[in-house]
C-alpha cells in the first residue's frame, strides 16, 4: 500500500462513467467535484465519448455540499439532465467528496424511480475506494441489480439457448475496445450464436440489457478485471461463463477461443450447428494465413532492418495475449514483460502460468507493479541484442527514444495515436497488430 | 408468508442508555424466539459487550485496517453472543483523527458484500453514537437499510433536546425515504414527572413513548458481570421491564415521521411539566 506509483496506467474510479458512456443512450450523472471528469477526460485523451468526462452532467461538488450535504443538489441536476438530454439510462457515479460526506445518493434516485418511472441507477465510485479496472464491474453490477433486474419477468433466466453476454473489454480503458468487441460479436455470431455485446454502436443498448438474463451463458475474456459481473450473473441467473484469461490475438489464440466456446456451447446445450461453426473457425483461419503467406517475402526482405524482441506494458489481458501472439505468429522474442494494471495479488500466479506456457524453451520474466515509472527504470537498465520494440502507453514514447528502440502505441494514455474502430482481437486483430509493429518500423526508414 | 426482516436503528443522547437497552430489549426478543444481529456504530465499540459477555476483539474496520478488503471473512468480525445473537462491532479510527461517519459507510457496506444479512433474521438493530451528526451517521437509516427508529430519551432537558433534534434528522430522511419513527423508550433517570413528561414531549412530537424503562441498580450490578439484565438476573423486575419492551416493539404498528417542535415549544413543555423549576433533580440511583 506504502509508497508514490507513478505513471499510474488507469484511473481511480470514478473511471468507470465511461462504462457508462458505453453504452447506447445512456448518460453518466457525476455527484463528485468538477475536477473529476476533468481528469477522466485528461487521461483519455480526445476520446471521452458523448456526455462523458467533464461534459457529463455533474454536481460540481464543494464545500457548501461537503457541510451541508449535496443531496438537494443532486436531485436539481438531475431534474435538469432530463430537461436536456433525452437518455434510455441514467447512471449516478459518485466522487471521493460525496462518498466522505455521506450522502444518501439511493434516495435521490429512488425519488425518480418510484414518483417518476425513470430507469435511473446509482452506484458508488469514491476515487479512494478501487481503481476503474474494478469499479467497471460495480457498474455494470449496479445496472444488472437496479434495472435489468426489473425486466426480469419478460426475460427469464436462460429462455434463450443461443444468446451469450460477453464480459470482455473495459470501455475506454482498452482503447481498441469498440473494435475488439465488434470482432468478438462477429466471431461470435460466426459460430452461431446471437450476442449481447453490450457496449458501442453494436449493442442495442438498454433492450439489449434487458435480455441479459435470457443468456444461456457469458463468455469472459479477461485475466481477472469483470470477474464479478460474471460471478453475478451466476448468482442471479444461473449462468455458468467460459472464461478465456487473456485476449484471443492472431491464429493460434482465436481458434482455441473459439473452439473452447463451441464445447462450452454444446455441453450447455445450445442448439448450433457444430460443423458449421467448426467450418466457420476453418475459414477465418485460412483468410488469415493467406496474409501471413503474403508477409514472409518481406519479413524475408527486411530481416536484418526489423525489431527482434519486445517489451510490454500493460494490463494481464494484453500482455499475455500479446506475448504469446508475437512469439508463435510473428517471430519477435518477448524479453521482459510488465503487467500495470494492479492485477490482485490472488489472480497473479494464473497469469505468470499462462505466460510461461508460451514457451517451454525460453524464459520470459514478467513483472506485476502498477509503477510504471519503476518499470521503466527496470527496462533502462536491461541490455539485449537486436533492435527492440516497446509496446505500451503514450508514456514510453521516450523510453523507446532513450533506448533506440521502435515504439507502438497500445495502452492508455495514448497522446500519439488516435484509435477508432481498430481491433486487436481475433484472427484480423492479429493482422493489424502485425501492419502496426511493421508499419512503425518501416517508418523510420528516410 | 416470508418473515419480513426489521431493522431498527437506536438513537439518542450520548450516555443515555442506548446500548445498554438495545442489548437488554435484544436479549428480550431472542427469549421470544427471534433471531437478532446488532450492529454497533460507535467506534468505542461497546455496542455487544453485554451479549457477548466481553468486548468484542474484532471491529469490522479494525480488521479491515490489518487485513484489507479482499482477505476479510465474515467469520472473523460476527462473533455469537447471548442465546445465537450476532454481534458486529463497526469500530473506527482513534479518536481526534480520520473520519468515523466514513468508517461506518465502509463497514455497513461490507458487512452487505459479506452476506451478514442472512434470511433467517428477524432483526437487526443499529447502535449509533450520540446524535446523528453527519450524513455517516444516518447510515443506518439510509435507503435500504434501518425503516424503523426508536429514540432513547429521559425526562432531563438534554436528553429531550437531544430527542428533538434527532427527529430532525429523521423528518429529513422519511420525506426522502422510507423511515419512521416508532416511538420514544423512555430510560428513567428519577426525575420528577418524567414519564408524563415523556409521554407529551412523545405526543408532541406525533410519536408515541413506547415504554417506560425504569432506573435500577441490577443494570450495574449485570454491566459489571457484563451481562444483560435478563441473562444475569432472568427473575427480576428490570428483566421483566425489557421483555415488557421487547413484545411491545415486536407488536408496534405506530410508525410515524416526526414532527419536530420549536426550542420555545420544548421550552414550553418542560415549564408546562415542571421540569424548568426542579432544579434539584434527583440524580441517585
Ligand atoms: N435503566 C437503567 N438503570 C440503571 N442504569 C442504567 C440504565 N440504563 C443505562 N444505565 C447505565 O448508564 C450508563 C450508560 O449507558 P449506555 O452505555 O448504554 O449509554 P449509551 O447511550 O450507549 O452511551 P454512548 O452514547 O456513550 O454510547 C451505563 O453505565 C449503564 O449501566
Ligand atoms: S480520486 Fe476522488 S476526487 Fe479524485 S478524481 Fe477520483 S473521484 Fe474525483
Ligand atoms: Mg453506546
Amino acid at each position: 500500500m506504502a509508497g508514490l506509483i507513478e505513471q499510474e496506467r488507469y484511473t481511480c474510479a470514478i473511471g468507470a462513467l465511461q462504462t457508462v458512456v458505453a453504452i447506447p443512450r445512456a448518460v453518466p450523472i457525476l455527484h463528485s467535484g468538477p475536477g473529476c471528469g476533468v481528469m477522466i477526460k485528461g487521461f483519455f485523451e480526445r476520446s471521452a465519448g458523448y456526455a462523458g468526462g467533464e461534459t457529463a452532467p455533474c454536481t460540481n461538488f464543494s464545500e457548501k455540499e461537503v457541510v451541508f450535504g449535496g443531496t438537494d443538489r443532486l436531485r436539481n441536476i438531475i431534474k435538469n439532465t432530463y430537461k436536456v438530454l433525452d437518455t434510455d439510462l441514467q447512471v449516478v457515479v459518485t466522487g471521493c467528496t460525496a462518498g466522505i460526506v455521506g450522502d444518501d445518493v439511493a434516495s435521490v434516485t429512488d425519488e425518480f424511480l418510484y414518483e417518476e418511472d425513470r430507469p435511473i441507477v446509482h452506484v458508488e465510485t469514491s476515487g479512494f475506494k478501487s481503481n476503474n479496472y474494478v469499479s467497471h464491474s460495480a457498474v455494470v453490477n449496479a445496472i444488472i441489480d437496479q434495472y435489468v433486474s426489473r425486466f426480469e419477468q419478460e426475460n427469464p433466466s436462460r429462455s434463450e439457448k443461443n444468446l451469450v453476454n460477453v464480459i470482455a473489454s473495459i470501455p475506454y480503458q482498452d482503447q481498441f475496445w469498440k473494435g475488439n468487441l465488434k470482432e468478438y460479436k462477429r466471431l461470435l455470431e460466426g459460430l452461431g450464436l446471437k450476442v449481447n455485446i453490450l457496449f458501442g454502436p453494436h449493442s442495442g443498448g438498454v433492450k439489449e440489457w434487458q435480455t441479459i438474463p435470457k443468456a444461456n451463458f457469458n463468455v469472459f475474456v479477461s485475466p481477472w478485471y469483470g470477474e464479478p459481473i460474471v460471478k453475478n450473473l451466476q448468482r442471479r441467473y444461473g449462468q455458468p461463463y467460459y472464461k478465456f484469461g487473456y485476449l484471443p490475438i492472431g491464429a493460434n489464440e482465436t481458434t482455441k477461443f473459439l473452439n473452447g466456446v463451441v464445447d462450452f456451447a454444446l455441453e450447455q446445450g445450445a442448439e448450433i450447428d457444430e460443423k458449421k461453426a467448426r467450418a466457420f473457425i476453418a475459414e477465418e483461419e485460412k483468410a488469415y494465413y493467406e496474409e501471413l503467406d503474403n508477409l514472409a517475402t518481406f519479413l524475408l526482405e527486411f530481416r536484418y532492418g526489423l525489431p527482434s524482441y519486445v517489451h510490454i506494458l500493460h494490463d494481464a489481458g494484453y500482455v499475455t495475449g500479446l506475448t504469446k501472439f508475437l512469439l508463435h505468429e510473428t517471430g519477435l522474442v518477448p524479453k521482459e514483460q510488465f503487467i500495470v494494471d494492479n492485477i490482485p495479488a490472488k489472480y497473479q500466479a494464473q497469469v505468470a502460468a499462462d505466460i510461461k506456457e508460451t514457451s517451454d524453451k525460453r524464459e520470459i520474466p514478467v513483472y506485476f507493479d502498477p509503477d510504471a515509472g519503476a518499470m521503466q527504470d527496470i527496462i533502462r537498465g536491461l541490455k539485449h541484442k537486436g533492435r527492440g520494440l516497446i509496446l505500451g502507453s503514450g508514456w514510453d514514447k521516450e523510453l523507446a527514444a532513450e533506448i533506440n528502440a521502435d515504439f507502438l502505441s497500445i495502452a492508455c494514455p495514448t497522446p500519439y495515436r488516435i484509435v477508432l474502430t481498430t481491433n486487436y482481437v481475433g484472427y484480423t486483430g492479429g493482422l493489424r497488430v502485425i501492419e502496426d509493429i511493421y508499419n512503425t518500423a518501416l517508418a523510420t526508414y528516410k | 408468508m416470508a418473515k419480513e426482516l426489521r431493522q431498527i436503528a437506536i438513537y439518542g443522547k450520548g450516555g443515555i442508555g442506548k446500548s445498554t437497552t438495545t442489548q437488554n430489549l435484544t436479549a428480550g426478543l431472542v427469549e421470544r424466539g427471534n433471531h437478532v444481529m446488532v450492529v454497533g456504530c460507535d467506534p468505542k465499540a461497546d455496542s455487544t459487550r453485554l451479549l457477548l459477555g466481553g468486548l468484542h476483539q474484532k471491529t469490522v474496520l479494525d480488521t479491515l485496517r490489518d487485513q484489507g478488503e479482499d482477505e476479510i471473512e465474515l467469520d472473523a468480525i460476527l462473533k455469537e453472543g447471548f442465546m445465537g445473537t450476532k454481534c458486529v462491532e463497526s469500530g473506527g479510527p482513534e479518536p481526534g483523527v480520520g473520519c468515523a461517519g466514513r468508517g461506518i459507510i465502509t463497514s455497513i457496506g461490507l458487512l452487505e458484500r459479506l452476506g451478514a444479512y442472512t434470511e433467517d433474521l428477524d432483526y437487526v438493530f443499529y447502535d449509533v453514537l450520540g446524535d446523528v451528526v453527519c450524513g455517516g451517521f444516518a447510515m443506518p437509516i439510509r435507503e435500504g437499510k434501518a425503516k424503523e427508529i426508536y429514540i432513547v430519551a429521559s425526562g432531563e432537558m438534554m436528553a429531550l433536546y437531544a430527542a428533538n433534534n434527532i427527529s430532525k434528522g429523521i423528518a429529513r430522511y422519511a420525506r426522502q425515504g422510507g423511515v419512521r419513527l416508532g416511538g420514544i423508550i423512555c430510560n428513567s433517570r428519577n426525575v420528577d414527572r418524567e414519564a408524563e413528561l415523556v409521554r407529551a414531549f412523545a405526543k408532541e412530537l406525533g410519536t408515541q413513548m413506547i415504554h417506560f424503562v425504569p432506573r435500577d441498580n441490577d443494570v450495574q450490578r449485570a454491566e459489571i458481570r457484563k451481562k444483560t439484565v435478563i441473562q444475569h438476573f432472568p427473575q427480576s423486575r428490570q428483566a421483566d421491564e425489557y421483555r415488557a419492551l421487547a413484545e411491545k416493539i415486536e407488536q408496534n404498528d405506530m410508525f410515524v415521521i416526526p414532527k419536530p417542535m420549536t426550542q420555545e415549544r420544548l421550552e414550553e413543555i418542560l415549564f408546562e411539566y415542571g421540569l424548568m423549576e426542579n432544579v434539584e433533580a434527583d440524580y441517585r440511583i
